[in-house]
């Protein structure tokens, strides 16, 4: 009943999807209003309908209904009910389900959001972003069906007169299999997903992903209509930051995750995977730049349109990466049939957008509005900035795809990318990239002199330069890590530094105190002040990442019971070990007890751990070492037991990762960061380049395609 | 005869140190530490697993390539001899970095040549607005204008509410 209630809801969704982008493309055609608006009601149905369908999926999930394939592929007996929920995005089928519930989200509250601010663009969103939809939803009903059964029908050619049978609708002459038979051999979710940093990092990374369909639609939207007034602009901006708020977040849980559970001492490791979700994120971080000069200054129109395409195709293609088996990734889900589709699919969004926009340009309706004044102006600097964020997602994409494929299709040759490659490509474009964080808010829109720019960067640059000198007594040596941390710390400097002045301009204005004018500036512009946090942040993971990339110290011993070793300045004791527990979830784990200490005081006791999964006979074990930690600001005493050895001694890997735990703080500053600028604003108004625009109406002569 | 069996004991006798100077030169593995095993693993992949480093991968086979470093070490062989056999047995996809010359460039060379192309590009079209149109120098209301007190004063403004 589950799995009927389940299908039927998938295929009105599709149906209603399908028949929102027809009826809403008609209506805008034809400027019949009572069209768009059944196409809107259509499209609105789309999300209970999808919720109806997992909660449908949920619902088997929780109650053990092994008859369905992926109850029984991602649950087991064992399974506690926590994590019989988060399977719901624990493989293949469930997680493209949950994909297209969430993009159902974002398109029925961009709807009732922003059906009557841009009624223009409207008809045009509905038909981009139903298509989009309607594709997922056709990938989940036709070839990754989550509601496809176990079936026993007869077969006089088998030994036993029957054999078991996998599909969506019931065959003929087909029984139930016994459900205790597929209780005992149902398989039971990955033991990677068992984290908490799995459990929200999937959906968090979801949203991001799906939540770029909105400004996306809202550009084509705007290429399709010839509305390429502002409208779109005001639309996508904010919808982007949402996004990108969201992508920011799964990508810092995804660290976290791998830090706790992979059990390599490190939480990024260039895999395609995460660089599949990384690429949209800068992507999107230079159309969140860019688009700024739109607003202020009415520039950058061609490439705005460019930056939001390429954001929703990498979005597009990383999906297909990590789904279609293009690339192995301990990331990846498994080989799939999906792999083409979406691969027509990406290079046909790509495609057809790219052909939007090259017949809007043709038709000069993207022509800037000023002149570049100046090679130092903020624009200028904002265009270099979107150059070093591309080439960034260039060079990834390249190492993670392009040199791989290129290498196996034309060379013959299997290659892997890793680390040595990436840092030795990124690492000067995102130092390029801190210097231009810090000196582009000293700029300013329009003519720029050198001097004056000169004269903003000397405070700044000299709380740089305190900083540097700060790390020297500290003990940090090395000219490339003073050099990073001096570059990182400047760019902190500058976003504090124009927050203090900010708020000194509305305490002298205002007369109020240092306090309630600093709070005041930032409801006030949120956005501006936001970004300031933002930036912070990202300064505050720039110090982590140097730290823990550059000063890392590892090494592995082995050591008898009650023996200790001493490690950049650490002493840690191996206790005991217990073998063989077993948890309530069926893991044999083996617990080791460590004791650590320092100048003689102890300061902890930490329990690395080795957890072997139980699997049927048919599957390859699966093994986990689960790190013991103990943390402080300064760093990470991080201990994994990788084996036990006969006599009773055991071999442990031992990372001191210093600064580390600025990268979370640095992520949670960030999103605070994100939150604040996103926030919407009670009478919040356009700038007023914008209203202008906005009163002004569409350009003249941009008819409706 | 005398000169032919002087010539067999000094061949004997060649032998013999030969080979006492290769036991001596293959040191005992056990003397080879984890770290300089790991050392050679971290710029190796395993050649099975998905993208998983050889240093960091847990499966009972990548513990026995670990074991085959160590081995390699002990034997004298250095870091860059050890990645050319695995590579030699595994293909490029074994070593972090392809040793072949032309996919070496193909990898590290192409990032780069795209960064140059996009900044030049970049320069080629604001440099080409400039020329083209005449220069509006709408300075907004953001900061950085000529003198601090101006700049103050539009601050000002801005955060007044």
């Amino acid at each position: 009943m589950l799995a009927e209630v389940g299908l039927i809801a998938l295929a009105l969704a599709f149906a209603s999807s399908v028949y929102a982008a027809v009826v809403s493309l008609i209506g805008a055609r034809q400027h019949r209003t009572v069209w768009v608006d059944s196409a809107r009601n259509a499209a609105l149905l789309t999300f209970p309908l999808l919720a109806l369908s997992s909660a449908a999926l949920l619902i088997a999930l929780v109650t053990e209904q092994y008859q369905i394939a992926y109850v029984w592929q991602v649950t087991n007996p064992t399974t506690p009910t926590f994590f019989r929920i988060t399977a719901l995005w624990g493989s293949q089928q469930g997680s493209l389900l949950f994909w297209c519930l969430l993009m159902s989200l974002f398109a029925f509250v961009a709807l009732l959001v922003n059906w009557r601010a841009h009624h223009r663009l409207i008809p045009y969103f509905i038909t981009y972003s139903m298509v989009t939809l309607a594709f997922f939803i056709g990938l989940v009903v036709f070839m990754e069906n989550p509601f496809a059964r176990y079936w026993i029908v007869p077969d006089a050619t088998a030994a036993d007169g029957v054999r078991v049978v996998y599909g969506v609708f019931i065959p003929a002459n087909a029984t139930a299999p016994d459900p205790v038979r597929l209780a005992e051999t149902a398989r039971g979710l990955n033991p990677l997903l068992r984290h908490f940093g799995m459990i929200i990092h999937p959906p968090m990374l979801y949203l991001g992903f799906v939540g770029f369909l909105i400004p996306f639609a809202f550009a084509m939207a705007a290429l399709a209509s010839g509305d390429l007034s502002t409208g779109w602009i005001r639309a996508a901006r904010r919808w982007t930051l949402v996004a990108w708020l969201f992508l920011s977040l799964g990508l810092l849980l995804g660290g976290r995750w791998a830090y706790d559970v992979l059990g390599w001492g490190g939480y990024w490791g260039w895999d395609p995977v995460e660089n599949a979700a990384f690429i949209p994120w800068l992507v999107g971080t230079a159309f969140l730049h860019s688009v700024m000069i739109q607003e202020k200054r009415g520039m950058l129109k061609v490439w705005n349109m460019v930056l939001i395409i390429f954001t929703f195709s990498a979005v597009i293609f990383g999906t297909f990466a990590t789904r279609s088996g293009l690339v192995d990734s301990v990331h990846s889900f498994a080989q799939s049939a999906i792999g083409t589709p979406m691969f027509l699919f990406w290079a046909g969004v790509t495609l057809i957008s790219t052909a939007l926009i090259v017949r809007r340009r043709q038709q000069g309706a993207l022509q800037s509005e000023q002149a570049f004044a100046g090679l130092l102006s903020r624009e200028s600097l904002f265009v270099l900035n979107n150059v070093v964020f591309i080439a960034l997602a260039l060079a990834i994409f390249w190492g993670s795809f392009g040199a791989p494929i290129v290498s196996e299709l034309f060379l013959n040759t299997d290659i892997t990318l890793g680390p040595d490659y990436f840092n030795t490509v990124t690492v000067p474009l995102f130092l390029v990239m801190y210097v231009l964080m810090g000196v582009a808010p000293l700029s300013a829109w329009g003519a720029v002199s050198g001097r004056s720019l000169g004269r903003a960067m000397i405070v700044p640059g000299a709380a740089a330069l305190a900083g540097v000198a700060l790390c020297y007594l500290l003990g940090v040596r090395g000219a490339g890590a003073l050099f990073g941390f001096g570059i990182v710390i400047f760019a902190g400097a500058v976003a504090v530094f124009e927050i203090a002045r900010g708020a000194a301009a509305r305490q002298r204005a205002m007369h109020e105190n240092p306090l309630l004018a600093t709070v005041r500036i930032f409801t006030r512009n949120r956005r501006r002040y936001g970004g300031f946090i933002i930036h912070l942040g990202i300064t505050i993971i720039g110090i982590g990442v140097i730290g823990s990339t550059l000063f890392q110290q590892e090494t592995q011993r082995t050591l008898a019971p009650g023996a200790t070793l001493s490690f950049a300045g650490y002493e840690m004791t191996f206790n005991d070990v217990q073998t063989g527990q077993i948890a309530d979830d069926g893991r044999v784990m083996d617990i080791t007890r460590l004791t650590v200490s320092r100048d003689g005081q102890t300061l902890a006791t930490i329990r690395p751990r080795h957890d072997v999964y139980p699997t049927s006979p048919d599957q390859t074990a699966i093994a986990m070492n689960i790190p013991g930690v103990y943390g402080t600001l300064e760093n990470d005493f991080y201990v994994l037991l990788v084996g036990l050895q006969p006599d009773g001694s055991a071999t442990f890997k031992v990372y001191v990762n210093p600064l580390i735990n600025f990268v979370w703080w640095g992520g949670l500053v960030l999103i605070f960061g994100t939150i604040v600028a996103a926030w919407p604003h009670e009478g919040q108004q356009a700038p007023a380049r914008l209203r202008r625009s906005a009163a002004a109406g569409p350009p003249k002569g941009h008819a409706t395609a | 005869m005398p000169f032919r069996g002087l010539l067999s004991l000094l061949l004997v006798f060649g032998v013999l140190i030969g080979t006492a100077i290769g036991m001596l030169a293959q040191a005992d593995p056990t003397t080879i530490t984890d770290d300089q095993v790991m050392d050679v693993a971290r710029s190796l992949y395993c050649p099975v697993c998905p993208n998983e480093p050889l240093d960091t991968c847990q499966t009972e086979a990548c513990y026995r390539w670990r074991e085959d470093i160590r081995q390699q070490l002990a034997a004298g062989r250095t870091h860059d001899q050890i990645i050319a056999d695995f590579v030699a047995r595994y293909g490029e996809r074994a070593s972090a970095v392809p040793l072949d010359p032309t996919l070496n460039a193909l990898s590290l060379v192409t990032p780069f040549v795209i960064a140059a192309i996009a900044l030049a590009l970049g320069a080629v079209v604001v440099l080409r607005w400039r020329r083209r149109q005449p220069l509006s120098v709408a300075v907004s209301s953001s900061p950085m204008p000529a003198d601090a007190s101006a700049y103050r004063a539009r601050l000002e403004e801005d955060v007044r509410s």
